[in-house]
Protein backbone atom coordinates (compact mmCIF):
# COMPACT_ATOMS: atom_id res chain seq x y z
CA UNK A 1 0.00 0.00 0.00
CA UNK A 2 1.41 3.32 -0.98
CA UNK A 3 1.91 5.63 1.96
CA UNK A 4 -0.10 8.80 1.67
CA UNK A 5 2.07 11.86 1.56
CA UNK A 6 0.91 15.02 3.32
CA UNK A 7 -0.46 17.63 0.97
CA UNK A 8 1.89 20.61 0.83
CA UNK A 9 0.26 23.73 2.10
CA UNK A 10 -0.24 26.54 -0.35
CA UNK A 11 2.13 29.47 0.09
CA UNK A 12 -0.84 31.85 0.44
CA UNK A 13 -2.12 29.78 3.34
CA UNK A 14 1.20 29.90 5.10
CA UNK A 15 1.99 33.52 4.34
CA UNK A 16 -1.33 35.20 3.66
CA UNK A 17 0.23 38.62 3.78
CA UNK A 18 2.66 37.80 1.00
CA UNK A 19 0.05 37.49 -1.73
CA UNK A 20 1.28 39.11 -4.96
CA UNK A 21 0.24 42.71 -5.11
CA UNK A 22 -2.50 43.54 -7.56
CA UNK A 23 -1.25 45.48 -10.48
CA UNK A 24 -3.24 48.60 -11.08
CA UNK A 25 -3.38 48.59 -14.82
CA UNK A 26 -5.28 51.53 -16.13
CA UNK A 27 -6.80 51.19 -19.53
CA UNK A 28 -5.96 54.00 -21.87
CA UNK A 29 -8.79 56.43 -22.25
CA UNK A 30 -11.02 55.64 -25.20
CA UNK A 31 -10.54 58.31 -27.87
CA UNK A 32 -13.49 60.62 -28.10
CA UNK A 33 -15.48 60.38 -31.35
CA UNK A 34 -14.90 63.24 -33.74
CA UNK A 35 -17.12 66.25 -33.39
CA UNK A 36 -19.09 65.69 -36.58
CA UNK A 37 -19.99 62.17 -35.47
CA UNK A 38 -21.43 63.49 -32.20
CA UNK A 39 -23.69 65.77 -34.21
CA UNK A 40 -25.48 62.81 -35.80
CA UNK A 41 -28.69 62.15 -33.93
CA UNK A 42 -29.45 58.53 -33.12
CA UNK A 43 -32.76 58.89 -34.93
CA UNK A 44 -30.88 59.97 -38.03
CA UNK A 45 -28.68 56.88 -37.83
CA UNK A 46 -31.66 54.55 -37.51
CA UNK A 47 -33.51 56.39 -40.28
CA UNK A 48 -30.49 56.11 -42.56
CA UNK A 49 -30.20 52.39 -41.90
CA UNK A 50 -33.90 51.93 -42.64
CA UNK A 51 -33.53 53.95 -45.84
CA UNK A 52 -30.53 51.84 -46.80
CA UNK A 53 -32.55 48.66 -46.32
CA UNK A 54 -35.48 49.96 -48.35
CA UNK A 55 -33.24 51.15 -51.19
CA UNK A 56 -31.30 47.87 -51.15
CA UNK A 57 -34.47 45.80 -51.56
CA UNK A 58 -36.05 48.20 -54.07
CA UNK A 59 -32.94 48.36 -56.26
CA UNK A 60 -32.48 44.59 -56.24
CA UNK A 61 -36.10 43.97 -57.20
CA UNK A 62 -36.12 46.73 -59.80
CA UNK A 63 -33.09 45.55 -61.76
CA UNK A 64 -34.85 42.60 -63.48
CA UNK A 65 -37.63 44.98 -64.57
CA UNK A 66 -35.43 47.77 -65.87
CA UNK A 67 -32.17 45.86 -66.26
CA UNK A 68 -30.03 47.57 -68.88
CA UNK A 69 -28.76 44.36 -70.36
CA UNK A 70 -31.80 42.14 -70.19
CA UNK A 71 -31.32 39.49 -72.84
CA UNK A 72 -34.94 39.40 -74.00
CA UNK A 73 -35.02 43.15 -74.61
CA UNK A 74 -31.94 42.84 -76.80
CA UNK A 75 -33.32 39.94 -78.82
CA UNK A 76 -36.91 41.20 -79.12
CA UNK A 77 -36.03 43.81 -81.72
CA UNK A 78 -33.77 41.48 -83.69
CA UNK A 79 -35.97 38.42 -84.01
CA UNK A 80 -39.35 38.01 -85.72
CA UNK A 81 -42.10 36.44 -83.63
CA UNK A 82 -42.83 32.71 -83.86
CA UNK A 83 -40.06 31.99 -86.35
CA UNK A 84 -36.95 29.91 -85.77
CA UNK A 85 -33.86 31.94 -86.67
CA UNK A 86 -30.50 30.19 -86.91
CA UNK A 87 -27.66 32.34 -85.59
CA UNK A 88 -24.12 31.46 -86.70
CA UNK A 89 -21.30 31.05 -84.16
CA UNK A 90 -20.47 34.27 -82.32
CA UNK A 91 -17.46 36.33 -83.31
CA UNK A 92 -15.95 39.43 -81.67
CA UNK A 93 -18.28 42.35 -82.19
CA UNK A 94 -20.98 40.04 -83.62
CA UNK A 95 -22.21 38.56 -80.39
CA UNK A 96 -25.89 38.47 -79.55
CA UNK A 97 -25.38 38.26 -75.79
CA UNK A 98 -22.46 38.40 -73.34
CA UNK A 99 -20.82 35.09 -72.43
CA UNK A 100 -22.73 33.33 -75.20
CA UNK A 101 -20.88 30.14 -76.07
CA UNK A 102 -18.69 30.61 -79.16
CA UNK A 103 -18.33 27.87 -81.78
CA UNK A 104 -21.99 27.01 -81.40
CA UNK A 105 -24.96 27.57 -83.66
CA UNK A 106 -28.08 28.85 -81.98
CA UNK A 107 -31.62 28.35 -83.19
CA UNK A 108 -33.72 31.04 -81.49
CA UNK A 109 -37.46 31.52 -81.66
CA UNK A 110 -39.15 34.46 -79.98
CA UNK A 111 -42.55 33.02 -79.26
CA UNK A 112 -45.87 34.40 -78.21
CA UNK A 113 -48.68 32.15 -77.00
CA UNK A 114 -51.08 35.05 -76.51
CA UNK A 115 -53.34 33.98 -79.39
CA UNK A 116 -52.50 30.31 -79.97
CA UNK A 117 -50.06 27.60 -78.88
CA UNK A 118 -46.69 27.19 -80.53
CA UNK A 119 -45.51 23.91 -81.98
CA UNK A 120 -41.78 23.33 -81.77
CA UNK A 121 -39.74 20.74 -83.66
CA UNK A 122 -36.15 20.52 -82.56
CA UNK A 123 -33.30 18.15 -83.29
CA UNK A 124 -30.86 17.34 -80.50
CA UNK A 125 -28.01 15.72 -82.37
CA UNK A 126 -25.37 15.13 -79.71
CA UNK A 127 -24.05 15.79 -76.23
CA UNK A 128 -23.88 19.51 -75.48
CA UNK A 129 -26.96 20.27 -77.59
CA UNK A 130 -29.83 21.67 -75.58
CA UNK A 131 -33.37 22.83 -76.11
CA UNK A 132 -34.34 25.43 -73.54
CA UNK A 133 -37.35 27.66 -72.98
CA UNK A 134 -36.97 31.00 -71.21
CA UNK A 135 -39.32 33.68 -69.95
CA UNK A 136 -38.58 37.32 -70.82
CA UNK A 137 -36.91 37.64 -67.40
CA UNK A 138 -34.47 34.87 -68.25
CA UNK A 139 -36.07 32.09 -66.20
CA UNK A 140 -35.31 28.78 -67.86
CA UNK A 141 -38.52 26.87 -67.16
CA UNK A 142 -37.82 23.91 -69.44
CA UNK A 143 -34.62 22.33 -70.71
CA UNK A 144 -33.72 19.04 -72.29
CA UNK A 145 -30.16 18.02 -73.18
CA UNK A 146 -28.96 16.01 -76.14
CA UNK A 147 -27.61 12.51 -75.65
CA UNK A 148 -24.21 11.31 -76.74
CA UNK A 149 -24.15 9.75 -80.21
CA UNK A 150 -27.93 9.62 -80.31
CA UNK A 151 -29.83 12.06 -82.46
CA UNK A 152 -33.28 12.87 -81.16
CA UNK A 153 -36.00 14.81 -82.92
CA UNK A 154 -38.23 16.44 -80.37
CA UNK A 155 -41.68 17.81 -80.94
CA UNK A 156 -43.58 19.73 -78.32
CA UNK A 157 -46.33 22.28 -77.92
CA UNK A 158 -45.92 25.42 -75.83
CA UNK A 159 -49.20 26.52 -74.29
CA UNK A 160 -50.08 29.26 -71.78
CA UNK A 161 -49.82 28.05 -68.22
CA UNK A 162 -53.49 28.86 -67.57
CA UNK A 163 -54.57 26.72 -70.51
CA UNK A 164 -52.49 23.75 -69.38
CA UNK A 165 -54.09 23.82 -65.96
CA UNK A 166 -57.49 24.38 -67.56
CA UNK A 167 -58.65 26.33 -64.55
CA UNK A 168 -59.02 29.74 -66.08
CA UNK A 169 -60.63 28.78 -69.39
CA UNK A 170 -64.24 27.72 -69.65
CA UNK A 171 -64.63 24.17 -70.90
CA UNK A 172 -66.65 25.31 -73.93
CA UNK A 173 -63.87 27.51 -75.26
CA UNK A 174 -60.97 25.23 -74.32
CA UNK A 175 -58.88 23.96 -77.25
CA UNK A 176 -58.76 20.31 -78.14
CA UNK A 177 -56.21 18.62 -75.91
CA UNK A 178 -53.05 17.10 -77.29
CA UNK A 179 -50.87 14.52 -75.62
CA UNK A 180 -50.07 16.04 -72.26
CA UNK A 181 -46.45 14.86 -72.29
CA UNK A 182 -45.88 17.07 -75.37
CA UNK A 183 -47.27 20.15 -73.72
CA UNK A 184 -45.05 22.65 -72.02
CA UNK A 185 -46.82 25.31 -69.99
CA UNK A 186 -45.28 28.71 -70.50
CA UNK A 187 -45.52 30.88 -67.37
CA UNK A 188 -45.45 33.99 -69.57
CA UNK A 189 -47.20 34.90 -72.81
CA UNK A 190 -43.89 35.58 -74.52
CA UNK A 191 -40.48 34.05 -74.28
CA UNK A 192 -37.58 32.45 -76.08
CA UNK A 193 -37.03 28.94 -77.39
CA UNK A 194 -33.34 28.28 -77.85
CA UNK A 195 -31.58 25.34 -79.46
CA UNK A 196 -27.85 25.34 -78.76
CA UNK A 197 -25.72 23.32 -81.17
CA UNK A 198 -22.03 23.31 -80.21
CA UNK A 199 -19.63 22.46 -83.02
CA UNK A 200 -17.16 19.64 -82.54
CA UNK A 201 -15.06 21.19 -85.25
CA UNK A 202 -15.35 22.59 -88.76
CA UNK A 203 -16.04 19.13 -90.13
CA UNK A 204 -19.33 19.04 -88.25
CA UNK A 205 -20.48 22.46 -89.47
CA UNK A 206 -22.57 21.13 -92.34
CA UNK A 207 -24.15 18.47 -90.17
CA UNK A 208 -25.11 21.00 -87.50
CA UNK A 209 -26.53 23.40 -90.09
CA UNK A 210 -28.57 20.62 -91.69
CA UNK A 211 -29.93 19.52 -88.33
CA UNK A 212 -30.87 23.06 -87.33
CA UNK A 213 -32.58 23.62 -90.68
CA UNK A 214 -35.15 21.06 -89.52
CA UNK A 215 -35.92 23.11 -86.41
CA UNK A 216 -39.33 24.75 -86.57
CA UNK A 217 -41.36 27.05 -84.38
CA UNK A 218 -44.83 27.54 -85.79
CA UNK A 219 -48.09 28.89 -84.39
CA UNK A 220 -50.90 26.40 -83.99
CA UNK A 221 -51.20 22.80 -82.89
CA UNK A 222 -49.52 19.81 -84.48
CA UNK A 223 -51.40 18.45 -87.51
CA UNK B 1 -25.38 78.51 -37.09
CA UNK B 2 -24.49 75.44 -34.98
CA UNK B 3 -27.99 74.15 -35.69
CA UNK B 4 -27.37 74.48 -39.41
CA UNK B 5 -24.11 72.54 -39.09
CA UNK B 6 -25.88 69.77 -37.18
CA UNK B 7 -28.62 69.59 -39.82
CA UNK B 8 -26.03 69.44 -42.58
CA UNK B 9 -24.14 66.61 -40.89
CA UNK B 10 -27.37 64.67 -40.40
CA UNK B 11 -28.37 65.13 -44.03
CA UNK B 12 -24.95 63.97 -45.19
CA UNK B 13 -25.21 60.96 -42.88
CA UNK B 14 -28.56 60.01 -44.40
CA UNK B 15 -27.18 60.41 -47.92
CA UNK B 16 -24.03 58.40 -47.28
CA UNK B 17 -25.44 55.73 -44.98
CA UNK B 18 -28.91 55.50 -46.46
CA UNK B 19 -28.55 56.09 -50.18
CA UNK B 20 -24.91 55.10 -50.62
CA UNK B 21 -25.08 52.12 -48.30
CA UNK B 22 -28.37 50.84 -49.71
CA UNK B 23 -27.48 51.16 -53.37
CA UNK B 24 -23.85 50.17 -52.86
CA UNK B 25 -24.69 47.01 -50.98
CA UNK B 26 -27.32 46.12 -53.59
CA UNK B 27 -24.79 46.65 -56.37
CA UNK B 28 -22.25 44.44 -54.61
CA UNK B 29 -24.73 41.65 -53.97
CA UNK B 30 -25.94 41.75 -57.58
CA UNK B 31 -22.55 42.00 -59.26
CA UNK B 32 -20.21 40.02 -57.04
CA UNK B 33 -22.67 37.86 -55.15
CA UNK B 34 -22.26 36.45 -51.68
CA UNK B 35 -22.16 33.08 -49.99
CA UNK B 36 -25.96 33.11 -50.12
CA UNK B 37 -26.04 33.18 -53.91
CA UNK B 38 -22.72 31.84 -55.17
CA UNK B 39 -20.30 28.99 -54.52
CA UNK B 40 -16.59 29.14 -55.10
CA UNK B 41 -14.32 26.28 -56.08
CA UNK B 42 -10.79 27.63 -56.19
CA UNK B 43 -10.81 30.47 -58.71
CA UNK B 44 -14.18 29.38 -60.15
CA UNK B 45 -17.41 31.05 -59.04
CA UNK B 46 -20.90 29.90 -59.94
CA UNK B 47 -24.30 31.42 -59.22
CA UNK B 48 -26.16 28.58 -57.54
CA UNK B 49 -29.67 29.38 -58.76
CA UNK B 50 -28.81 30.84 -62.18
CA UNK B 51 -31.55 30.37 -64.73
CA UNK B 52 -33.96 28.71 -62.33
CA UNK B 53 -37.53 30.00 -62.10
CA UNK B 54 -37.25 29.91 -58.29
CA UNK B 55 -34.01 31.91 -58.28
CA UNK B 56 -33.48 34.46 -55.51
CA UNK B 57 -33.82 38.18 -56.33
CA UNK B 58 -30.04 38.74 -56.38
CA UNK B 59 -29.49 36.02 -58.95
CA UNK B 60 -32.35 37.28 -61.09
CA UNK B 61 -30.96 40.80 -60.91
CA UNK B 62 -27.48 39.55 -61.80
CA UNK B 63 -28.85 37.68 -64.82
CA UNK B 64 -30.89 40.65 -66.04
CA UNK B 65 -28.25 43.28 -65.44
CA UNK B 66 -25.59 41.39 -67.35
CA UNK B 67 -27.89 40.34 -70.20
CA UNK B 68 -27.30 36.64 -69.57
CA UNK B 69 -29.52 33.79 -70.66
CA UNK B 70 -28.33 30.85 -68.57
CA UNK B 71 -29.63 27.33 -68.76
CA UNK B 72 -31.10 26.22 -65.44
CA UNK B 73 -28.39 25.34 -62.97
CA UNK B 74 -30.17 22.08 -62.24
CA UNK B 75 -28.71 20.74 -65.50
CA UNK B 76 -25.78 22.93 -66.43
CA UNK B 77 -23.37 25.01 -64.36
CA UNK B 78 -21.56 28.12 -65.54
CA UNK B 79 -18.36 28.89 -63.67
CA UNK B 80 -16.44 32.13 -64.09
CA UNK B 81 -12.81 32.77 -63.16
CA UNK B 82 -11.20 36.20 -63.03
CA UNK B 83 -8.13 35.01 -61.13
CA UNK B 84 -5.73 32.10 -61.39
CA UNK B 85 -5.47 29.40 -58.72
CA UNK B 86 -2.89 31.54 -56.92
CA UNK B 87 -5.26 34.50 -56.66
CA UNK B 88 -3.62 36.75 -59.30
CA UNK B 89 -5.82 38.58 -61.81
CA UNK B 90 -6.09 36.85 -65.18
CA UNK B 91 -4.46 39.11 -67.75
CA UNK B 92 -3.29 38.67 -71.29
CA UNK B 93 0.29 39.62 -70.42
CA UNK B 94 0.65 36.23 -68.71
CA UNK B 95 0.34 32.64 -69.93
CA UNK B 96 -1.85 30.18 -68.03
CA UNK B 97 -2.23 26.42 -68.10
CA UNK B 98 -5.79 25.28 -67.45
CA UNK B 99 -5.64 21.60 -66.55
CA UNK B 100 -8.73 19.43 -66.72
CA UNK B 101 -8.45 16.31 -64.62
CA UNK B 102 -11.45 14.53 -63.19
CA UNK B 103 -14.32 15.93 -65.26
CA UNK B 104 -14.74 12.66 -67.11
CA UNK B 105 -18.29 11.86 -68.08
CA UNK B 106 -19.35 15.49 -68.10
CA UNK B 107 -19.64 17.66 -71.20
CA UNK B 108 -17.70 20.89 -70.71
CA UNK B 109 -16.73 24.00 -72.60
CA UNK B 110 -14.05 26.58 -71.80
CA UNK B 111 -14.02 30.02 -73.43
CA UNK B 112 -12.10 33.23 -72.86
CA UNK B 113 -13.84 36.60 -72.74
CA UNK B 114 -13.09 40.14 -71.70
CA UNK B 115 -14.52 41.32 -68.39
CA UNK B 116 -17.84 42.28 -69.98
CA UNK B 117 -18.39 38.90 -71.61
CA UNK B 118 -17.27 39.88 -75.10
CA UNK B 119 -15.13 37.60 -77.22
CA UNK B 120 -11.52 38.70 -77.60
CA UNK B 121 -10.36 39.17 -81.21
CA UNK B 122 -7.38 37.04 -82.17
CA UNK B 123 -5.61 36.10 -85.35
CA UNK B 124 -6.26 32.40 -84.96
CA UNK B 125 -10.03 33.02 -84.77
CA UNK B 126 -10.22 30.54 -81.90
CA UNK B 127 -12.35 31.22 -78.86
CA UNK B 128 -13.17 28.00 -77.10
CA UNK B 129 -12.39 24.39 -76.37
CA UNK B 130 -14.80 21.69 -75.28
CA UNK B 131 -14.59 18.12 -74.05
CA UNK B 132 -15.14 17.17 -77.72
CA UNK B 133 -12.40 19.33 -79.20
CA UNK B 134 -9.57 19.44 -76.62
CA UNK B 135 -6.61 17.17 -77.23
CA UNK B 136 -5.71 14.86 -74.33
CA UNK B 137 -2.42 14.03 -72.72
CA UNK B 138 -1.44 10.34 -72.55
CA UNK B 139 -2.71 10.24 -68.97
CA UNK B 140 -6.14 11.52 -69.97
CA UNK B 141 -5.73 15.11 -68.78
CA UNK B 142 -6.59 18.01 -71.04
CA UNK B 143 -4.28 21.00 -70.73
CA UNK B 144 -5.42 24.23 -72.38
CA UNK B 145 -2.87 27.03 -72.56
CA UNK B 146 -4.36 30.52 -72.42
CA UNK B 147 -1.78 32.84 -73.97
CA UNK B 148 -1.43 35.78 -76.32
CA UNK B 149 1.16 34.08 -78.54
CA UNK B 150 0.84 30.70 -80.22
CA UNK B 151 1.53 27.62 -78.13
CA UNK B 152 1.61 23.95 -79.14
CA UNK B 153 -1.39 21.80 -78.26
CA UNK B 154 -4.63 23.33 -77.01
CA UNK B 155 -3.92 27.03 -77.40
CA UNK B 156 -6.67 29.46 -76.40
CA UNK B 157 -5.58 32.89 -77.67
CA UNK B 158 -6.37 36.09 -75.77
CA UNK B 159 -5.85 39.72 -76.74
CA UNK B 160 -4.90 42.67 -74.59
CA UNK B 161 -6.43 43.38 -71.21
CA UNK B 162 -7.98 41.43 -68.39
CA UNK B 163 -9.50 38.05 -69.11
CA UNK B 164 -12.48 36.14 -67.75
CA UNK B 165 -12.59 32.40 -68.29
CA UNK B 166 -16.04 30.83 -68.51
CA UNK B 167 -16.43 27.13 -67.92
CA UNK B 168 -19.74 25.44 -68.73
CA UNK B 169 -20.24 21.97 -67.29
CA UNK B 170 -23.25 19.87 -68.21
CA UNK B 171 -23.67 17.27 -65.49
CA UNK B 172 -26.93 16.94 -63.57
CA UNK B 173 -25.30 15.03 -60.68
CA UNK B 174 -22.68 17.72 -60.24
CA UNK B 175 -25.34 20.42 -60.46
CA UNK B 176 -27.30 18.74 -57.69
CA UNK B 177 -24.17 18.56 -55.53
CA UNK B 178 -23.59 22.28 -55.95
CA UNK B 179 -27.13 22.98 -54.78
CA UNK B 180 -26.94 20.72 -51.76
CA UNK B 181 -23.50 21.96 -50.77
CA UNK B 182 -21.91 18.59 -51.48
CA UNK B 183 -18.53 17.92 -53.03
CA UNK B 184 -18.21 17.99 -56.80
CA UNK B 185 -15.85 16.67 -59.42
CA UNK B 186 -12.60 18.63 -59.36
CA UNK B 187 -12.67 21.73 -61.52
CA UNK B 188 -9.64 22.62 -63.62
CA UNK B 189 -6.72 24.39 -62.05
CA UNK B 190 -5.43 27.65 -63.57
CA UNK B 191 -1.67 27.83 -63.18
CA UNK B 192 0.30 30.90 -64.16
CA UNK B 193 3.18 29.81 -66.40
CA UNK B 194 4.88 33.18 -66.72
CA UNK B 195 4.44 36.81 -67.67
CA UNK B 196 6.07 39.12 -70.18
Amino acid sequence: MTPRLPTPALPEARWPNLAPPRLDVRRPARPAPPGWLRKIHWRTAIGALLLAGILHVAATLAVPLIGPGMAYQKLRDLLPANTMVVVPPARPGKQLLPFLMPDAYYGICRYSVASEPITVSAPLADLGWTLSLHTPHGDNFYVIPGQQLRSTDLSLVVVPAAEKSGDLIPAATRRAPVASEDQIASPSEEGLIIIRAPLKGLAWKGEAEAALARAKCTPGLKP
Amino acid sequence: MPQFGKLFVNLVAIAVLGVGGGLGSAWYMVEAGSRLTTRSFGPWITWIAAGRPDADPYTRAHTARNGLLPIASTLELSFYAKTDSGGGQLQSACDYAVTFEGLEGAWWNLAAYDRRGGLIPNGADRFTFSSDTAMREPDGRAVIVVARDARPGNWLPVGAGKVTLALTVQDAVMAAAVHTGGSIKPLPTIRKMGCR
